[in-house]
């Protein structure tokens, strides 16, 4: 049984290596990173393969730890650039504004990540609030007041997106 | 199209970098291989490959682990006593060490080659030579790889007592193939217990009448190309079906032709074999595919 969905998982992570990427790529913004994000996550992810009880819940359990391995991956980054300053070097600041650019992709980027993760998945991997709530970790409410805080942000008609 | 189709479209379109199979095979096995290393009598357990790694330079550095791993010492031992071959060579353990660097276990044993009679114009000198500086290499390269899989794995929240447990080992040895009056042939391999990705080989084969390296030309005749490519094709089929597990078609990167770079050893009986990497023209499942070609 074990073996079983052991085998399943590694089967559901290299049919579906192609979405993970696009997703780490998303945060990352370069092949390299992105890449160790998805190598790391499916680390992880076998590594604990024996806590995945019931194998219908795959997609939210492994999408949670991709999701939380990009996050990872931003935080250290921040922090990388941080003590960088401290030796002075000089390193290009983003502005964290709304200004919308022509460029939805980029604008969602730009968001808190907390928001930018359920628009993403919500949108780029169309999945549903149901799902995305398992995937972060918060409540269906908690989903949807976010998901409305960003699409205002990123001035994106709610009923022009279907929601 | 409204703004978020269009930033869908992009995110879509995200252009997949050939690597993204390689590192995902990657991290399964990486994962396999510790685990089957974390339980020893199970070395086989778990292994099973569906694709191939992208082939390329990383190709050239892969194989598997072999039963040898664990006779080496024996293996040693009995080669330091082996008399002369056919008094000209012999091959002998030329120095060997064991260490422990932190929770890292190396042991490396360097073979030399020693010629007896014949003028060999500095052969042995430039093989054992080569061969000391392959092996302490791969022994220091492999040190690094196992302190960033250490960091990583303290990184990414493994404690030291975790870690210690994972029995980390490098080995670097050599087994002999076949000797004889004629020719002296040998592997000099090197493996992590951690992953294969980075286990290396090299073959030596050694033409004791001339002194000089063999090359599958000089083993098969003019024609050796042709030759070994026809007893490979009328091959495949059978050890296919032997190991239950279908080769690489030739679209899928699987068998076209040896070439010069094709690595190979010699038997007793005087046939040269022909050792194609684990994931070179099989998925992994098939490990290192071996081919004896009738002379």
């Amino acid at each position: 049984m074990r073996q079983e969905n052991y085998d399943k998982m590694t089967g559901y992570i290299i049919e579906n290596q192609k979405k993970f990427y696009r997703l780490a790529f998303s945060y990352a913004q370069n092949q390299e990173d992105a890449l160790d994000i998805v190598q790391n996550a499916v680390l992880k992810a076998l590594d604990h393969y024996e806590s995945l009880k019931n194998y219908d819940a795959i997609k939210t359990w492994f999408y949670r730890i991709l999701v939380n391995e990009s996050i990872y991956f931003l935080k250290k980054n921040k922090k990388e650039i941080a003590s960088g300053e401290e030796l002075g070097l000089e390193i290009p600041y983003y502005e964290q504004g709304y200004e919308p650019s022509d460029d939805l992709y980029d604008d969602i980027n730009r968001l808190d990540i907390e928001i930018q993760n359920i628009i993403k998945l919500r949108f780029f991997e169309e999945m549903s609030l149901k799902e995305i709530a398992e995937i972060t970790g918060d409540n269906l409410n908690t989903v949807k007041a976010r998901l409305y805080r960003g699409l205002k942000m990123l001035k994106q008609n709610i009923q022009e997106v279907n929601l | 199209m409204n703004q978020m189709d269009h930033a869908k479209k992009r995110y879509d379109e995200t252009p997949i970098p050939e690597e993204l199979n390689g590192r995902i095979l990657g991290a399964i096995e990486e994962f396999e291989e510790k685990k089957a290393a974390s339980s020893q009598n199970n070395i086989g357990i778990g292994k099973r490959r569906y694709y191939k790694w992208g082939l390329g330079t990383a190709a050239a550095f892969f194989l598997t682990f072999t039963a040898a791993l664990n006779i080496n010492t024996a293996f040693a031992e009995e080669v330091h006593q082996l008399p002369v071959v056919g008094a000209i060579a012999r091959i002998l353990t030329v120095s060997s060490y064991k260490k422990t660097v932190g929770d890292e276990k190396v042991s490396v044993e360097v073979p030399g080659v020693e010629f007896i009679q014949n003028d060999t114009q500095g052969l042995s000198k430039q093989i054992n030579e080569e061969i000391q500086e392959i092996c302490s290499r791969y022994a220091d390269e492999s040190l690094e790889r196992a302190q960033d899989y250490k960091q990583a794995f303290l990184d990414t929240g493994g404690t030291e007592a975790e870690w210690a447990e994972h029995k980390i080992e490098i080995k670097v040895w050599y087994e002999i193939k076949a000797q004889s009056d004629d020719y002296l042939s040998f592997v000099v391999r090197g493996t992590e217990s951690w992953t294969s990705a980075y286990s290396q080989e090299k073959y030596y084969n050694i033409d004791l009448k001339s002194g000089k390296l063999l090359s599958l030309g000089d083993v098969l005749g003019e024609d050796y190309i042709n030759k070994a490519n026809d007893s490979i094709n009328s091959q495949i089929e059978e050890k296919s079906k032997e190991i239950g597990i279908p080769f690489f078609t030739p679209e899928e990167g699987g068998f076209e032709s040896i070439s010069d770079e094709t690595k190979f050893y010699m038997k007793d009986n005087g046939n040269p074999v022909i050792v194609f990497d684990k994931y070179e023209i099989a998925p992994g499942a098939a490990g290192a595919v071996e081919f004896e070609i009738n002379r």
